[in-house]
């Protein structure tokens, strides 16, 4: 019983230490719409949008987010907490319940900073090396 | 299946498959709307069974099993968002090809910690309840059927009315999830519910719900440790009652043709879900009692109390893009006073899923089931013998998804 206890109380802590922070996205940067009036998020905030804790920035402004399936995997799971099959599949789960807007996908690096360019509230993480043009980089804390 | 109800389908299914060709879909509605977001599914099944008909006549082997859908999105305003969903299906003698409206709401989000949403709502419940007929969201064919029975979607999923929901930091504890519903649901006299009321009152029948209500909630702590979560729900659901004419040759003391039943039904169902890596391991605990007062002529005729536990876990393993396996074990037991132990009161389901991923919008899949237990044939007057003595049965699933 001593035993149970303390392998109990071991995962609570565990539980309750909290995660250590995320490391820098690999290989990644996030961009955002130049509308979107945030400069900078926490990586905790990043989170919290990738995960559908968060879905509107300040201002009211839904949240798009739009990915690059493969290319920044990587980076998608640093910053969502799952791999790309898992994160595909909670925003299906989300979209056809009633409780979300899918990500939206594009074919290549240049057609992503494209569709975030010209979506209102887009967020994306694009390889570190892309051309950004008509999108405004965001900062992780 | 009647010419018009192919037509629906038809129809639907080249609309889908046209506009899969393009995935996702915007709607655009002029230079100062946002546009609608469009998606959709169509899924087609095939089940296979050693011996007995589970789900249709799957003994003989049963093409009905088919999912439909188009849902559509907007942002109108600020924080606000309206969804709509039309949905269709059959399995079994269930759905029948009808068009529904599934879920049609308007939320609006206040901050991360609150928002409403009203309308025609999916009924949160487990992992699953929301999108338990949404094929491409999962690795299996078929979900443990104990909690999620294709046949009663009907009662399970949709309510109208609202509910609370938002996320409360818990600081270095993680987050609580929350959604707190209340509403009112109708059932059809057609439904997969009623043919299972309506095989145990042979040769009566039911000839109308009462539209009832239920109240619940769902909470989700999301543990700091990533990927893990653990879930409690809680339902209740009353004046779930029914009119129904006499079984011939039922016991006294119904003297009458018409009789009514009233009744309560209380969920609770406890989930955890850990996502690992390319692997997702999950676990369900559902318990579901009812309580039924039957009126002959408005006196109390009987009064019955029935109790189910079901519980089952699953792991499943994504190898690459194009393929996920997947297998899970569930129990079932049914019981009055106390719980079942012959083989028409349990179900026990042991099943292997591969699911082929060959395009972002196709999904494939072939599953196979060993079984023992017949609780849930009670639906189908094709198997008049369900006690098989502890030997097990087998069924084969296969099932492709087309989305956008």
């Amino acid at each position: 019983m001593k035993t149970l206890l303390t392998k109990v109380g071991l995962l609570g802590a565990l539980l309750t230490a909290g995660a250590p922070p995320a490391p820098a996205l690999d290989g990644g940067v996030v961009i955002a719409n130049s509308g979107v009036a945030a400069d900078s998020l926490t990586t905790d905030g990043l989170k919290d949008i990738y995960t559908a804790k968060t879905k509107y920035w300040d201002g009211g402004q839904n949240i798009v987010i739009a990915v690059l399936p493969d290319k920044t995997d990587a980076a998608l799971q640093q910053a969502s907490g799952m791999e790309a099959s898992q994160f595909k599949t909670f925003w299906q789960r989300l979209a056809f319940s009633g409780r979300g807007q899918e990500p939206k996908s594009a074919g290549d690096v240049a057609g992503l900073v494209s569709l975030v360019a010209s979506t209102k509230g887009a967020i994306a993480i694009v390889p570190a090396e892309a051309a950004l043009t008509g999108v405004k980089k965001i900062d992780i804390k | 299946m009647t010419h018009s109800k192919q037509k629906h389908i038809l129809s639907l299914t080249a609309f889908i498959l046209a506009a899969g060709s393009a995935q996702a879909y915007d709607l655009s509605l002029g230079t100062n709307l946002p546009p609608v977001d469009l998606h959709g599914f169509f899924s087609q099944g095939y089940l296979d069974s050693s011996k007995y008909n589970y789900l249709g006549d799957s003994s003989r082997g049963s093409f009905n099993y088919t999912e439909a859908g188009i849902n559509a999105s907007i942002n109108p305003f600020p924080r606000t968002r309206i969804t709509v969903q039309g949905f269709l299906f059959e399995v079994g003698n269930a759905g029948k090809y009808e068009p529904l409206l599934d879920y049609a709401s308007i939320e609006y989000t206040f901050n991360d910690y609150f928002g409403l949403r009203a309308g025609r709502i999916r009924k949160p419940g487990g992992l699953y309840n929301t999108i338990q007929d949404i094929d491409l969201a999962r690795t299996s064919v078929l979900l443990p059927q104990g909690i999620y029975d294709a046949r009663f979607r009907d009662f399970s999923t949709s309510l109208d009315g609202g509910e609370a929901f938002g996320t409360l930091p818990l600081s270095k504890a993680g987050s609580l999830g929350y959604e707190v519903y209340s509403g009112l649901i109708n059932i059809a006299a057609d439904s997969g519910v009623a043919d299972i009321i309506n095989n145990s009152l042979t040769p009566g029948k039911i000839t109308s719900f009462d539209q009832f209500e239920e109240t619940g909630a769902q909470l989700w702590w999301n543990t700091p440790l990533d990927g893990l979560r653990v879930g409690a729900a809680f339902g209740y659901a009353f004046n779930f009652d029914y009119n129904f004419t006499e079984p011939t040759g039922y016991p006294p003391p119904y003297n009458t043709a018409s009789l009514n039943t009233k009744g309560a039904i209380v969920v609770q169902q406890y989930s955890v879900e850990y996502l690992w890596k390319n692997w997702t391991f999950q676990a369900e605990y559902y318990h579901l009692q009812t309580s039924q007062d039957t009126f002959d002529a408005g006196t109390l005729a009987n009064h019955s109390f029935t109790y189910e536990n079901t519980w089952y876990g699953d792991a499943s393993y994504r190898f690459n893009k194009w393929l996920e396996v997947g297998g899970y074990y569930s129990e079932l037991y049914q019981g009055g006073t106390a719980l079942a132990t012959a083989s028409q009161g349990y179900q026990k389901d042991a099943a292997l899923s591969f699911r082929f991923d060959p395009a972002s919008w196709w999904v494939f899949k072939v599953e196979g089931h060993c079984i023992h237990g017949t609780a849930l044939l009670d639906d189908n007057t094709d198997n008049p013998v369900r006690n098989q003595n502890g030997k097990p049965w087998y069924m084969l699933a296969v099932k492709t998804t087309f989305s956008f």
